[in-house]
């Protein structure tokens, strides 16, 4: 059984269809990255496993031990273990701005784990200093740059121990010169072996960070293969017309 | 214009007038005890899905909002006892129409402050594997309510001017007692304006104070 298993996944928006019957699976050691148009349903996809969306039919094992199971009707089964193992994050800042740093790494393993503040405190402090930001733990989340805002909000996912981590579009809001802190600090947790799901449009990023990358289109994976096959020797028409007109465009 | 003014009488008066203020400012006072507490469930009752819940609320705040605070007052203090034959002193029914007219202006503060928080922060939340009950208590209502500050205290502030319609139902507040000297002592201009001063005095810096908490409450909450 693989670590990650998507099978026959069905998301519809009213009449509006992402998926219908979607199939995606990853390894225990793969860093997986979503490419493929806008609109395709990347971020769909990380927000139905995240257990952000119903979804009308499929079957969603993640991580751990944690599933969802889609139904017509809208109620869906959400086991509950899939928030504790799965971490996202987003594309818009998340933190919550009434806390501090600090406040917003303890937050959750506080109140929903039930940890001693003290010990989530002393591990908030062991992660800023990791990432660099130790010296920002009491600042406010509007005192900090776009770049430092994300590196918090992927501190605050690992607080809570998660064995696969979901990154959507992290650095599509930020200024050019602030993407590289945060995709270092991805990087640096690549390394480390955590597992990862990422949707980026960063192609050179993705060619860097992933073990395997997916190109998916109206809702279908087109193309999955090693980042150095897909991009130098891409297989279907599809991929080589997108390759071309992003890299073009980048380039 | 060939007017002398005489401030003999204001200064004689003035004891009389701090009086009245001490009866104004408690009776603002109690208006937003009211109005904090019960705006504050109206607005939560206002975000249930149960229309049973939703529509005397909404009937409620409209009404409030859409008369006259002055004929809310009135009314309160000559239909109640009627109706219900209850005999409250005047200074109660000013207390509880301001309070129930605050009340309703502070329950859409609040309402519409938590609205406003973006629905990022509940999808961000659930991904923490928060349940609704912490996402409220621990994420939106400290923001909301962040948000709303500014509102309620201009409301708040704002009671604090409408409380002088108590002095026609005879409660001895500030408007009254500068009615009353300003009557008995035919000096109605240096009376009155003594009289807009005071409530001026206490109303300026508040107004003041909420400008520099919104600048800073934008800050805090700007993303």
């Amino acid at each position: 059984m693989a670590f990650v298993e998507i099978d026959g996944l069905v998301k519809r928006y009213g009449s509006l269809s992402i998926f219908e019957g979607f199939d995606l699976h990853m390894e225990n050691a793969d860093r997986l990255v979503l490419i493929g148009p806008s609109g395709c349903g990347k971020s769909t996809l990380l927000r139905c496993m995240m257990g952000l969306e119903d979804i009308a039919g499929g079957t969603i094992r993640l991580g751990g031990d944690g599933y969802i199971q889609g139904a017509e009707d809208g109620r869906m089964t959400l086991d509950k273990r899939v928030q504790k193992d799965v971490g996202m994050v987003f594309q818009h800042y998340t933190l919550f701005p009434h806390l501090s740093v600090l406040g917003n790494l303890c937050l959750a393993p506080v109140r929903s784990r039930g940890v001693k503040k003290s010990e989530a405190k002393d591990k908030a402090l062991g992660l800023l200093e990791r990432f660099g930001l130790a010296e920002r733990a009491n600042f406010y989340p509007s005192q900090l740059s776009g770049g430092q805002k994300q590196r918090v909000a992927i501190a605050r996912a690992l607080m809570l121990d998660p064995k696969l981590m979901l990154f959507d579009e992290v650095t599509s809001a930020l200024d050019p010169e602030l993407v590289v802190e945060v995709e270092n600090t991805m990087m640096e947790l690549a390394e480390g072996g955590m597992p990862m799901m990422i949707v980026t449009h960063d192609m050179h990023f993705a060619r860097s960070i992933a073990t395997k990358v997916v190109f998916q289109e109206r809702g279908k994976v087109i193309e999955a293969a090693a980042p150095d096959d897909l991009f130098s020797n891409p297989q279907q028409e599809r991929t080589r017309d997108f390759l071309r007109n992003v890299l073009h465009i980048a380039g | 214009m060939n007017y002398e003014f005489d401030w003999f009488y204001v200064k004689k008066g003035l004891p009389q007038l701090i009086e009245g203020l001490w009866l104004t400012l408690e009776l603002t006072l109690w208006a937003n005890v009211i109005g904090l507490v019960l705006g504050f469930l109206v607005a939560i009752g206002m975000l249930s899905k149960v229309k049973a819940v939703v529509w005397p609320l909404t009937a409620y705040i409209e009404f409030f909002r859409c008369t006259p605070a002055l004929i809310q007052l009135v009314w309160f203090f000559f239909c109640i006892p009627i109706l219900f034959n209850v005999w409250w002193s005047a200074e109660f029914m000013g207390i509880l129409a301001l309070g129930l007219n605050l009340a309703a202006f502070n329950a859409e503060a609040y309402r519409a402050a938590i609205q406003a928080i973006p629905h990022a922060h509940t999808d961000a939340s659930t991904a923490l594997g928060l349940n609704a009950l912490q996402r409220i208590i621990h994420v939106i209502l400290p923001q909301a309510l962040i948000l709303a500050l500014p509102v309620l205290i201009t409301n708040g502030i704002g009671i604090f001017q409408q409380s002088a319609l108590v002095a026609l139902i005879s409660v001895e507040d500030l408007m009254y007692q500068g009615r009353y000297i300003s009557t008995q002592t035919f000096r109605p201009i240096e009376t009155l304006t003594t009289v807009a001063l005071i409530y001026f005095a206490v109303s300026f810096p508040v107004s003041q104070a909420v400008t520099l908490i919104e600048r800073r409450t934008k800050r805090l909450l700007a993303n």
